[in-house]
């Protein structure tokens, strides 16, 4: 019986071996069913919905829509055909499949769906406020970090089909608030953030420059000012409202303001400096390029140059507007954006909840706070006639681009209202091509989202 | 027989699980005409009836094997009819009925363990004579043979007979002979050669995907022969054993055709028209089953190459849902693991069932993991589930030697009766 026994073992090894197998490719199918099914000619999709219920994408096919309904959101939503990676459906799509393997194909009823935070009303009327031209608008609530206005134009209404992708102008499948572009003069915030963290608001106060229309520095390299005048002798504060070149040319060559120290400062704003490996921010999958810039030497024109916003630097319209987060909360910490508010699965059951998330502390709260003071008097001195009825904190930005071909015009701020705590960032490309301003772009934006 | 109502019993058994099979056909298949759907059933139903009355004529201890064996294969018959719309698979069929003739055919061959002991020189000369037909028969470098409008696999045949030339030498383990320094067991150099020699020729006719099970079946041989009484393998020779296996199997890779490395290493998701089609499909198919399945005939794996053998538990689990597919697994697990409820009744009926169970096993995992792209994909088909005249004629063969072990011939005493269980 002795050698029988061993027969069994023999044979019990091998379906022991087999019924592992087979629990693991069980398993493997139950989890990996809905990647699978991705690849099916079958598969159906569910709907993307804004924060009221409009819908922005509809999976299933069976919806009717007025002309140009998802235009406005067409390269940031997305869509399942493989043309844009970078957009909230090709990142999220397992979030919206109408699959379950315990029913293999549904075909009708699932309720698989994303709800998102967007304001598609408004989204909308940012998007027609360009009126031809183009740019991009973002904003977003900088309480709770939803993203309520992600408008890029020229975008694309999905549904069209890509049939004349190669007459499309470039950026039309991009959702350019996610990509770093020339700041301008809005780079001066986080160069004011830098000089209050290194010298305390205190000193940066007390500090002076005068400014004849040009700074010469100690390479012989000239900082023009764009008021050929000169502004005379200025405060930080006077520096900031007339956005003054040679004034922080002077500032960033100032000793109080060591290389070492202004590269810790930005690299912790999310700064790519020089070789630094380049950062993201992920923004429920979708990829936002953060900031980068070249500091050599405070002397050096590059350097001052790139601080003030121009050469080197670029930063994406969705960091400028997190740096505005931190600013307005006056904690120094950005409020992370969110995308998606909740997800629910085939079943209508949710799967994803958003929540509001803070960075690590970017700069003190001293430093939010005069940074703020000096934002809401600029914009008080400066944006109450173009947009009014609001207690506005901003900074305007003119940003060369194309070899100096062109201009793009930035705005970038936040609005004081407990009611609708908004942070944003506007860019009018080649702002001398249309009759449309910054300010009518963002005075829509902000009319659309606090009516 | 003495207890005819578990056998009625049986029968009865297998006969619902076919009817809820076919209502299933019936409510929720895709025919063109109800007529196809009531040929199957008859058909299946038929073989069910009749094969329950010819085993009355095969004295057997047990029939457990039987009746697993007449259920899969007619569960089978069931699939493959429905693969693309329901219509009795004749082709497929016929092999069934073939695969239950052969089984009887391997019971009879090998319960008397002095007869088949006494031939055993058959055997062997069987091996050679069907590699000889191989590399002469089946042109360049091919598994085929290919007779008018059927073709052969002949290298299928070489199972049964593996796992037959491990069982009938496995008493030699004693006969030990001295050459040079080392004491040697003849039995066991004769076996390792006819395995290397299958497993070269396995190779040059690019079948490398049975490889895997000749080799499961001489693993199964050689751990009875560890085991085997008095034989002695000294712990130095069972690691010297297990390196020779790594080394093998790194050479092997290392000069492996490129197809077979491309295999290997492919991302079938990223190559979903070209080497990953089958798999990607497969799972594909799977997924849009589900658990409960599509329903009979509506399937859209039955375009694809080799669904109805390669791929065919993806196929399953996409027209009747993997919960069937998995059912159908386990029914055939249940056959080859009836030596575990029913003992063998001796070491080489035991060596016998392990040989198949190996065999079998070893089968359905390459297969099954390999079409699910757990392991690379092999064309090894699944024992009585996939179609191919070859494979259901030599499953047959060894599910015949299941058989044997469970109603073996020692010897006949004069007037006396057994009885038959189920």
């Amino acid at each position: 019986m002795k050698s029988i026994r061993r027969c069994q073992r023999v044979i019990t090894l091998f379906i022991m071996l087999f019924l592992i197998g087979m629990a693991v490719l069980v398993v493997r199918i139950d989890r990996d069913a809905p990647f699978y099914m991705m690849h099916s000619e079958d598969h159906e999709l569910g709907i993307v919905y804004d924060r009221s219920g409009d819908v922005l994408f509809d999976g299933t096919g069976t919806g009717e829509y007025e002309e140009n309904h998802f235009l406005d959101v067409g390269n940031l939503i997305g869509d399942d055909k493989g043309q844009m990676e970078n957009t909230l459906i090709a990142q999220n799509i397992d979030l919206l499949n109408n699959y379950s393997f315990s029913e293999g194909l549904i075909r009708e009823g699932g309720k698989a769906a994303i709800y998102t935070t967007l304001d598609h009303y408004a989204n909308r009327a940012v998007y027609n406020a360009y009126a031809g031209a183009d740019g991009c608008a973002c904003a977003y609530n900088y309480k709770t970090g939803e993203l309520l206005v992600c408008a890029s134009v020229p975008s694309i209404d999905v549904t069209k089909g890509y049939g004349n992708i190669a007459e499309m102008k470039s950026g039309t499948l991009i959702s350019k608030a996610m990509y770093g572009t020339v700041p301008g003069s809005t780079q001066k915030i986080p160069t004011l953030i830098t000089a209050l963290e290194l010298m305390g608001t205190e000193k940066l106060f007390s500090k002076s420059y005068s400014c004849s229309g040009k700074y010469v520095n100690a390479y012989g390299d000239e900082i023009v000012c764009h008021y050929s005048s000169g502004h005379g002798m200025q405060n930080i504060q006077q520096a900031i409202e007339n956005s003054c070149n040679p004034f922080f040319a002077q500032l960033v060559a100032d000793p109080d303001m060591p290389l070492e120290g202004i590269k810790r400062i930005y690299r912790t704003l999310g700064y790519s400096v020089n070789d630094d490996e380049p950062q993201y921010i992920d923004i429920n999958g979708i990829q936002c390029e953060t900031a980068s810039t070249v500091l050599t030497d405070t002397d050096e024109f590059n350097t001052q140059w790139g601080c003030i916003g121009q050469g080197e630097t670029l930063v994406s319209p969705v960091q400028m507007m997190m740096w505005e987060s931190a600013i307005a909360n006056g904690t120094g910490k950005m409020t992370m954006p969110y995308l998606i508010d909740r997800a629910s699965d085939t079943y209508g059951d949710v799967s994803v909840l958003g929540s509001t998330r803070f960075s690590k502390q970017l700069f003190s709260e001293d430093t939010a706070s005069a940074v703020r003071q000096i934002l809401l008097t600029n914009g008080a001195d400066h944006y109450a006639v173009s947009v009014p009825g609001y207690t506005l904190a901003v900074k305007s930005g003119t940003a060369q681009v194309l070899e100096g071909a062109e201009e793009n015009a930035l705005l970038t701020g936040f609005i004081v209202d407990d009611r609708h705590p908004i942070a944003f960032c506007v860019l009018l490309e080649n702002k001398y091509g249309t009759p449309v301003t910054a300010e009518q772009i963002l005075k829509t934006m902000l009319d659309s989202l606090c009516s | 027989m003495s207890n005819p109502f578990s056998y009625l019993f049986s029968c009865i058994f297998v006969i619902a699980a076919h009817a809820v099979m076919l209502f299933n056909v019936f409510s929720s298949g895709s025919y063109e005409s109800s007529s196809d759907a009531f040929i199957l059933a008859a058909a299946v139903i038929g073989l069910d009836i009749a094969y329950s009355f010819v085993m009355l004529f095969f004295r057997q201890h047990t029939f457990t094997v039987n009746f697993m064996l007449l259920l899969i294969i007619n569960m089978s018959n069931i699939f493959q009819s429905c693969f693309g719309g329901v219509s009795l698979d004749v082709k497929h069929y016929v092999t069934g009925i073939a695969a239950l003739v052969s089984c009887q055919i391997g019971f009879l061959l090998c319960r008397s363990h002095k007869r088949i002991q006494n031939e055993k020189k058959i055997v062997y000369i069987c091996m050679i004579l069907v590699m000889i037909a191989i590399v002469t028969l089946t042109g360049s470098r091919s598994m085929w043979v290919n007779i008018g409008n059927f073709s052969i696999q002949p290298s299928e045949f070489l199972k049964p007979l593996l796992v037959l030339a491990c069982a009938t030498s496995i008493t030699e383990q004693q006969n030990k002979v001295r050459v040079w320094k080392f004491y040697i067991v003849r039995e066991n150099v004769i076996l390792f050669i006819m395995t290397a020699a299958i497993c070269l020729l396995q190779w040059w006719c690019r079948d490398l995907g049975s490889i895997p099970t000749f080799a499961a079946i001489y693993a199964a041989g050689f751990l009875l022969r560890i085991c085997y009484p008095k034989a002695k393998f000294s712990k130095k020779t069972l690691i010297a054993a297990a390196i020779a296996v790594f080394v093998i199997a790194c050479v092997g890779v290392y000069f492996a055709p490129d197809y077979v490395k491309a295999r290997l290493f492919t991302d079938i998701w990223s190559d979903t028209s070209g080497g990953g089609y089958q798999q990607s499909r497969a799972l594909i198919a799977i997924a849009e089953g589900g658990w409960f399945g599509k329903g009979p005939g509506k399937g859209f794996l039955c375009d694809i190459f080799a669904h109805e053998n390669d791929i065919v538990f993806a196929s399953i689990s996409e027209e009747w849902g993997l919960l069937t597919a998995l059912m159908t697994v386990l029914a055939l697990l249940i056959m080859i693991s009836a030596p575990l409820f029913d003992p063998p009744r001796s070491y080489y009926h035991g060596t016998l069932a392990a040989g198949v169970c190996a065999a079998f096993t070893v089968q359905m995992a390459l297969n099954i993991f390999g079409s699910c792209n757990l392991i690379p994909f092999t064309g090894v088909t699944i024992p009585f589930i996939s179609a191919g005249g070859s494979s259901m004629v030599t499953s047959g063969l060894m599910t015949g030697m299941l058989t044997a072990a469970q109603s073996p011939e020692f010897h006949r005493i004069p007037g006396k009766k057994r009885g038959a269980n189920v």
